[in-house]
């Protein structure tokens, strides 16, 4: 262990050492090269004790970087060709210093240099591509020109769940997204390979990583489990970490023993799991877009209506960077003029939420509230809004949100909206609603969630008296 | 040929080729050879410095610090309420049912919960101490609640619990900083600093950030919870009292009417704008910009903050007590301040630190009444919240700075004269509701006894980050230059918990 350890430590010099060799070699190329030209003649003594010195360098650097690939997993191929390209570099660059030396040395100097700047070009892209992964250098260039299919893979909905086979269409593609990238026919950290069921089973250099029928003793869930500070922690911190009910699907089908054909149903499901599996249905694991923004792109709206609106004291931004929707809001103006509401239509195109509650708005203008038909947030509470003019909002189809807290109007009122199929939300807090309306208005908006407020809090005992101390006897 | 006029001669020749070198092609490039280096590299340099605006997603606009601004995602929330028991109340006797610790009642505690452990005033051996609550599962999410809030324990079903969350920090001063700062240390720039300092105010008679402070005592770590840290000071909470004036000295002094009011302020407001002028220090637009919203709030402040002009229904509701200050008065407030379109709503109430080394800090006496105090108030705040279709767009937090030990406190050793609990760091349940967040869920589990965080671990950076994804901010983004490198709430941690996300 004791041995292991200074390995280790002396190894861990490596990539201290290892750029030594490469500029001090880079400069005795470059002296060479310059060499030719009679103004620089003087350095020509130079040219052999650099070599040297880089000689030596990349001696250390071989006898450091075989310390350091024995006491660490690399990517076997890559490391032995790192190697053998290094001790390559070596040998070339001595061969060079005695040809340097010993200028009879039947030997061509010319192929000799070229030959060392290939060999160290390509020694030092293999030791980045150890380091930093092989497609550290083409990934930004990756990105602009193609998409990677391995990177965006994503999870898509299971249409029955039960039906499915629980590894091919549960735990692969989890494994795919998070696991395949480190593990698999080109890659092997730790010498594991994921991508097929049986090199999975057959576990890494360390052993198995998947214990069938225990999923507590395998060391597939104990390492994803471990803190993501913990070195042992898998995905590494920087990768996509796996989700809490990925975790709960693999622990799941490892303790019901990996089985690799039977279907879901086919396996034995505790209630914890149930509802993870059939969250699978419906939503995938990417994130949601976390938007409430229209996905059709908008032309910017003229900067001059914004500014004479915001010179009313009225809030106008867009709803967020990056996108030229807007969201209006009288928070600080109470009384909305016809000038107002004008320069409100301008914006029609780009307008989609606005906040008009606590104004003097009523029925009159609230015909041109309706023809901003792109709102998809609408507050009009507290205003002076009654049926009448609550039926013209039926033209703005889009319309999710819809507060009418503190207005006049009434369920008949209300009712006039029913066309509205994406109204999500309705608050009717405070307004001529009664409870008998209730059922009326389930069914004519079935999937809004309707607000009728009048919450109460109903006062206990407890809430005035206090817990006082037992008088001691 | 004199020497004097060899000389003359030499100066003229020297002077002309200094001209005729200005203009040639070889003193061009030799000269530019620094210059378009230097020009080069500065655009370089310029490339990785930090005013991009790739760094940071906030533009800084001394003149208008206040001015509202988009976030650089549509948020989820548009405001904060955040309520925090300073002292921490005890997740063991509220949210986190633990019926084997109930067992171990009155044992020693297990020398492996002890060793390698600090705590503030447990010495030796502590004896464990049993929940000293009756907990029931309440509502579709079959969320635990004790009997401490019979009222929260009905609207589970609004709320995301965190079981998990943790803390480095034992004490209540750093502690406090480290969930508001994300530092344990001074210094840092409080949350509803960097949401203000992120999105300005929609209200501009109002400040973007209001402090209030309940339970007769401001929270251990001083005002420095709710500073601008390095951030513009215009940032910094504004403190407000919920009884008498609610800013002090808003009112103007006897004698002084409004028009005179106003020219006094522009007339300092001139020799500021001089003094800019002059200086051109950006502070000093800041400092007027403020000088009018002062103004302003002078007529709005009063009206907004005054809860008597709420119907009777609404009290009863909330259980205030008017003309008190109490926490039920500040969160019906916090209610009105977001209403009126205030971005960040703190409340702070002490007097949860339940030791045991008195009644009113017994777990079973003083900290019954402190939740009563609360419990009623929070479940008004959140439903009334809903009914008004604000809970969709406002962020409510609940939590306090730590939690507390399943060990009963044996200050220096000693058994305490009532039933405590110490200051615990491993394992605290705060909850959030209303923006975004998931309804009635439950995130994280705590080990048999609650001692330790076992699944679902959240530390305050976490929470953070959590709440500005919420406001539209990428917590890894929204930074400030301060001292050569730019700042951001979280530091160098911090994860959005995406697991109580709707």
């Amino acid at each position: 262990m004791k041995l292991l350890s200074v390995i280790e430590f002396f190894g861990h010099f490596h990539p201290l050492l290892v750029h030594l060799p490469i500029g001090i070699l880079f400069v005795a190329l470059l002296l060479q090269w310059m060499n030719r030209n009679n103004q620089y003649v003087a350095l020509a003594p130079a040219i052999p004790v650099i070599l040297l010195i880089g000689c030596c360098m990349a001696f250390a650097s071989c006898v450091t970087g075989y310390l350091l690939s024995i006491s660490d997993d690399y990517d076997k191929s890559l490391v032995s060709w790192h190697m053998w390209m290094a001790i390559a570099v070596t040998l070339v660059s001595l061969v060079l210093y005695a040809k340097e030396k010993n200028p009879a040395f039947a030997i061509n100097k010319k192929i000799l240099s070229a030959g060392l700047f290939v060999l160290l070009m390509i020694t030092g892209h293999l030791g980045g591509s150890l380091t930093h992964g092989s497609d550290y250098l083409s990934r930004p260039l990756q990105q602009i020109f193609s998409n990677d299919t391995l990177a965006n893979a994503t999870i898509k909905p299971i249409a029955n769940v039960q039906e499915a086979i629980a590894y091919t269409d549960v735990i692969a593609p989890i494994l795919q997204t998070k696991c395949y990238s480190c593990h698999n026919a080109n890659k092997q950290k730790g010498g594991l390979r994921m991508d097929e069921i049986s090199l999975l089973m057959k576990g890494g250099k360390d052993g198995k990583v998947i214990t069938p029928g225990n999923a507590d003793a395998s060391e597939l869930i104990k390492r994803l489990l471990l803190p993501t500070d913990n070195d042992h922690h898998m995905p590494p911190k920087e990768k996509p970490q796996l989700s809490e009910s990925q975790v709960a699907l693999l622990h799941w089908w490892i303790g019901n023993n990996a089985d690799a054909q039977k279907k879901v149903k086919d396996l034995a499901q505790t209630d914890k799991i149930k509802p993870v599996l059939l969250a699978l249905q419906t939503i995938t694991e990417t994130q949601k877009p976390r938007t409430d923004i229209p996905a059709a792109a908008v032309t910017k709206s003229d900067e001059k209506i914004i500014d004479s609106l915001k010179a009313r004291n009225i809030v106008v931004l867009p709803v967020a960077q990056n996108t030229n929707y807007l969201m209006a809001n009288f928070v600080t103006d109470s009384i909305v003029d016809k000038a107002d509401l004008q320069l409100l239509q301008q914006l029609k195109p780009q307008l989609i939420w606005l906040k008009l509650q606590n104004t003097n708005i009523g029925d009159d203008a609230i015909m041109q509230v309706a023809q901003l038909t792109n709102l998809t947030k609408l507050d009009l509470s507290n205003t002076f809004v009654t049926d009448k003019g609550l039926a013209q909002l039926a033209a703005i189809s889009g319309l999710q949100y819809l507060n009418l807290v503190g207005t006049k109007i009434t369920a008949t009122g209300v009712a006039q909206l029913k066309t509205l199929k994406n109204l999500q939300w309705l608050y009717l807090y405070k307004t001529g609603y009664t409870s008998k309306d209730w059922s009326t208005l389930k069914t004519l908006f079935p999937k809004t969630t309707i607000d009728t407020g009048g919450y109460q809090v109903p006062l206990l005992k407890e809430d005035t008296t206090l817990v006082k101390e037992p008088v001691k006897k | 040929m004199t020497q004097k006029q060899l000389h003359q001669q030499r100066l003229i020749r020297e002077a002309e080729k200094a001209v005729m070198q200005m203009n040639t092609r070889r003193h061009f490039l030799k000269e530019s050879a620094m210059g378009l280096g230097a020009l080069a590299l500065g655009s370089l340099f310029g490339s990785c410095a930090s005013k991009g605006p790739q760094s940071s997603s906030v533009v800084f606009d001394p003149a208008h610090p206040l001015m509202p601004k988009l976030p650089p995602f549509a948020a989820k929330a548009k405001s904060v309420i955040y309520l925090h028991m300073a002292g921490a109340p005890s997740q063991l006797e509220l949210f986190d049912y633990k019926p084997e610790l109930m067992k171990m009642d009155g044992q020693d505690c297990p020398q492996s919960l002890l060793e390698g452990k600090k705590f503030a005033f447990i010495r030796g051996v502590p004896k464990m101490l049993g929940p000293q609550a009756k907990f029931a599962q309440h509502g579709n999410s079959r969320a635990w609640v004790s009997e401490n809030m019979p009222h929260l324990a009905s609207i589970v079903d609004e709320i995301s619990f965190l079981k998990a969350v943790t803390t480095d920090q034992f004490n209540h001063a750093p502690a406090q900083l480290m969930v508001h700062t994300g530092s344990a240390r001074l210094g840092r720039p409080s949350i509803g600093s960097w949401a203000t300092y992120g999105l300005g105010t929609e209200n501009q008679n109002l400040p973007g950030f209001v402090v209030l402070t309940s339970g007769g005592k401001n929270p251990d770590a001083g005002k420095s919870v709710w500073g601008s840290g390095f951030l513009p000071s215009v940032y910094q909470g504004v403190q407000c009292r919920s009884e008498g004036d609610p800013v002090l000295f808003i009112k103007d002094p006897e004698g002084m009417d409004r028009d005179l009011r106003k020219a006094s302020i522009d007339a300092i407001n001139q020799v500021n704008a001089e003094e800019y002028k002059t200086y051109n220090d950006p502070e000093i637009l800041s400092r007027i910009s403020q000088y009018e919203m002062a103004y302003k709030m002078q007529i709005s402040a009063p009206e907004v903050m005054n809860i008597n002009n709420e119907p009777a229904y609404i009290h009863e509701m909330y259980g205030t007590q008017p003309g008190h200050g109490c926490f039920a008065n500040n969160v019906l407030l916090a209610r009105k301040l977001v209403e009126k379109g205030v971005r960040f709503v703190q409340l702070f109430d002490w007097g949860w630190d339940s030791h045991g080394t008195d009644a009113s800090l017994a777990i079973d006496l003083g900290f019954i009444n402190k939740c009563r105090s609360v419990d009623k108030c929070i479940t008004a705040l959140i439903l009334d919240l809903k009914q008004r279709g604000l809970l969709e767009e406002t962020l409510v937090v609940w939590g306090g700075e730590f939690g507390r030990t399943p060990m009963m406190e044996n200050r220096e050793g000693k058994q305490n004269p009532y039933k405590g609990r110490d200051h615990h760091t491993e394992a605290f349940t705060m909850w959030m509701a209303g923006a975004g967040i998931k309804k009635g869920f439950s995130y994280g589990e705590t080990d048999e006894i609650g001692y330790s965080a076992i699944s679902g671990k959240v530390e305050p950076f976490d929470i953070q980050a959590t709440i500005l994804n919420q406001l539209g901010f990428d917590h890894e983004k929204l930074t400030y230059d301060f001292q050569g490198r730019p700042f951001r709430l979280t530091d160098t941690r911090g994860k959005v918990i995406t697991d109580i996300l709707s």
